[in-house]
């Protein structure tokens, strides 16, 4: 298994607060993985640098299959080299139709002349039909995305994550604020695409974490405590002590 | 797919600007009946061009969310550079007929003197300033009425996007780009006269013999026509995708980065193009207005221009059109001596000096009691149509 994303030693430091340290991670692809640990764990972080939103003090980020690094790129070229983020917090453009926030987001040129002379082939039609299939918001196209339910929104933030078809996909707690049903429905949907995409989960929830049933990581205090299966980590000592000393 | 039926908009505001247009044409005095007066007709031209560079507020503020307070010094470029071509065309045309009388026939270069020291001796300067340089072609002119705003826009917007600077911090640095401009133009020695500014705008080169009752016609046609085609161009640009991904950077800039889109060639892009529009709306509005100072890029005008949008509602093309039109016609109404002042025995209303009073008063009841602005109040009578069809 080829390694999709390598982090290497890489440390942040906010004010003073060492957000980030020494942190080492790697993904292959395909691969599913959770990420836990406690608040202030250095989760989003984590995300922030891998997104190019926050720059690391020191280590190396490394992409793809020829081991680009990815410090030296702006968030969008990120994105367009394939890595799609859902945030903690849904963030959709509210003000919005369902389907021009899925258009928005759909894999094509992203420059500026390009999206003005862009026109809905028949292709990208049947692709924003076929995603809001998959994110139970058929019926709700022509919906102004700021109405939508708190689940839908994440499910809508999903659709627009499977819209730009990343390679990699950074999922920050997807299961907040759904209902048991949508849960299995998200877990589902989670394990389908890491059957050919690297997908890394952060969550709060261990029941959601152990029905994914994939590889975990535990972070503390900015760097990686434990990892392996949910089993073998939650039997660690530290990651006992680390949880019950919250 | 056109852009009528993208925006429904589009054919009633075409609709109804070429019947105003119409209508302001059968009163002419020079193709009408003569009801409205050449100076008021003026003034409809010019307003049209107020709300050319309103609809390029809305655009830049409305829809991509850049809350720029130097908008007017684009326009105000625009002026000065049709206001140079103008007056050199002008005064070159009087020097030639003053010295035809000559018993020798001047030179080129003579001619050219003597039409600088005409233009310049105000300011106590006789030479050409470098700036004048395309001032006698018109051809460049047109040009650079779209190059200097633009490239201004140009420049500016890439320093100030590339740092990601935002916000009210963004609005600032604009007001301090429009009033350093202003502060610039009123240094006597920077061959732009000045305080005096450029005055005899109105008598376009060529066209002496024919009166300003026709002239101002035709500006009002040709402003008409900009305001008409910006505003299809405008519902087209954000109907689609653009518009999607423009109005995504102003609600939420960071998603949109992380969907893999240069925020910042996107704001400099509507930066740009709202500058140029600007322009354009200002070498069609000094003609009319027959004079340009310093005073007309004064950081008050971008506010203005701010208020305007924000009374007609942002987000919406027709209402940066409606505000325009309304503030700036009440404006000329009550300031332009036209309201009768309202004697209340102790002291005098004079609407002068009260008209900024009314017009905060008006700012914040817009504010409180329609949000969406005058604009938003046609929400209610195109969705409640609809509804009582159906029952």
């Amino acid at each position: 298994m080829n390694s999709l994303l390598e982090v290497q030693g890489i440390s942040v430091t906010f004010d003073g607060f060492r957000a980030i340290n020494n942190l080492s991670f790697q993904i292959g692809l395909p691969e599913l993985r959770a990420v836990i640990g406690p608040n202030g764990a250095g989760k989003t972080t984590f995300m922030d640098i891998v997104t190019g939103k926050t720059r690391p003090d020191s280590g190396t980020v490394r992409w793809g299959e020829m081991g680009h690094s990815l410090l030296s790129m702006s968030e969008a070229q990120i994105a367009q080299a394939g890595i799609g983020r859902k945030f903690q917090r849904p963030t959709v453009f509210e003000d919005q139709s369902v389907r021009e926030n899925l258009r928005v987001a759909l894999k094509k040129p992203r420059g500026p002349l390009a999206a003005i002379m862009d026109r809905v082939t028949d292709e990208d039609r049947a692709r924003i039909a076929a995603i809001a299939a998959e994110i139970g918001l058929s019926d709700h196209l022509e919906m102004q995305a700021g109405i939508l339910s708190h689940g839908q929104k994440q499910w809508l933030e999903i659709g627009m994550l499977l819209a730009q078809d990343p390679r990699l996909l950074l999922v920050d707690e997807p299961a907040a604020g759904m209902t048991s049903e949508e849960r299995a429905h998200t877990t589902a949907l989670l394990k389908r695409l890491a059957e050919s995409h690297a997908v890394v989960v952060v969550e709060h929830d261990m029941e959601f974490v152990r029905r994914l049933d994939c590889r975990v990581t535990v972070l503390h205090e900015g760097s990686v405590l434990a990892e392996g299966t949910l089993d073998h980590v939650m039997a660690d000592q530290r990651v006992i002590e680390v949880y019950l000393g919250r | 797919m056109s852009v009528f039926s993208r925006n429904r908009s589009v054919p009633i505001f075409i609709g109804l600007l070429t019947v105003f247009a119409l209508g302001v044409t059968i009163l002419s005095e020079a193709y009408g009946t003569g009801a409205l007066s050449v100076s008021f007709t003026k003034v409809l031209g010019m307003t049209l061009c107020l709300c050319l560079a309103a609809l390029a507020m809305d655009l830049v503020w409305g829809y991509c969310g850049i809350l720029s307070l130097g908008h007017f010094a684009f326009f105000g470029l625009g002026g000065y550079v049709i206001g140079m071509w103008l007056m050199t065309a002008r005064t070159d045309a009087v020097v030639r007929a003053n010295l035809a009388q000559a018993p020798i026939p001047p030179t080129e270069a003579e001619i050219s003197d003597a039409t600088a020291l005409q233009i310049f001796s105000v300011v106590g300067a006789e030479d050409w300033p470098w700036m004048w340089a395309a001032s006698d072609s018109l051809f460049l002119t047109l040009l650079l009425i779209v190059a200097v705003p633009g490239l201004l826009a140009l420049v500016f917007g890439w320093l100030a996007f590339r740092s990601r600077v935002t916000g009210v911090y963004l609005s600032i640095l604009t007001q301090a780009m429009t009033l350093a401009l202003s502060l610039y133009l009123f240094q006597n020695d920077t061959g732009l006269r000045g305080n005096n500014g450029l005055s005899g705008l109105q008598n376009i080169p060529g066209a002496g013999d024919i009166g300003q009752d026709r002239i101002s016609i035709w500006f009002f046609w040709a402003s008409a026509v900009a305001l008409g085609l910006s505003y299809v161009g405008a519902a087209w640009l954000v109907s689609g995708k653009f518009g999607s991904i423009i109005r995504g950077i102003r609600d939420d800039e960071q998603r949109v980065r992380f969907l893999g889109y240069r925020v910042e060639v996107y704001k400099l892009f509507v930066f740009t193009l709202t500058g140029i529009l600007c322009g354009i709306a200002g070498a069609l509005y000094y003609p009319q207005a027959g004079i340009i100072n310093p005073d007309e890029i004064a950081p008050i005008a971008s506010i203005y221009l701010a208020v305007w949008v924000a009374i007609g509602g942002r987000g919406r093309l027709y209402g940066a059109v409606i505000g325009a039109a309304v503030v700036s016609l009440l404006s000329t109404y009550f300031t332009g001596g036209r309201a009768p002042d309202i004697d209340l025995g102790a002291f005098t209303i004079e609407w002068v000096d009260w008209w900024p009073v009314l017009l905060g008063l008006g700012f914040v009841m817009v504010t409180l009691f329609a949000p969406k602005g005058l604009g938003g109040l046609v929400d209610y009578v195109v969705r409640k149509a609809p509804k009582e069809d159906r029952t």
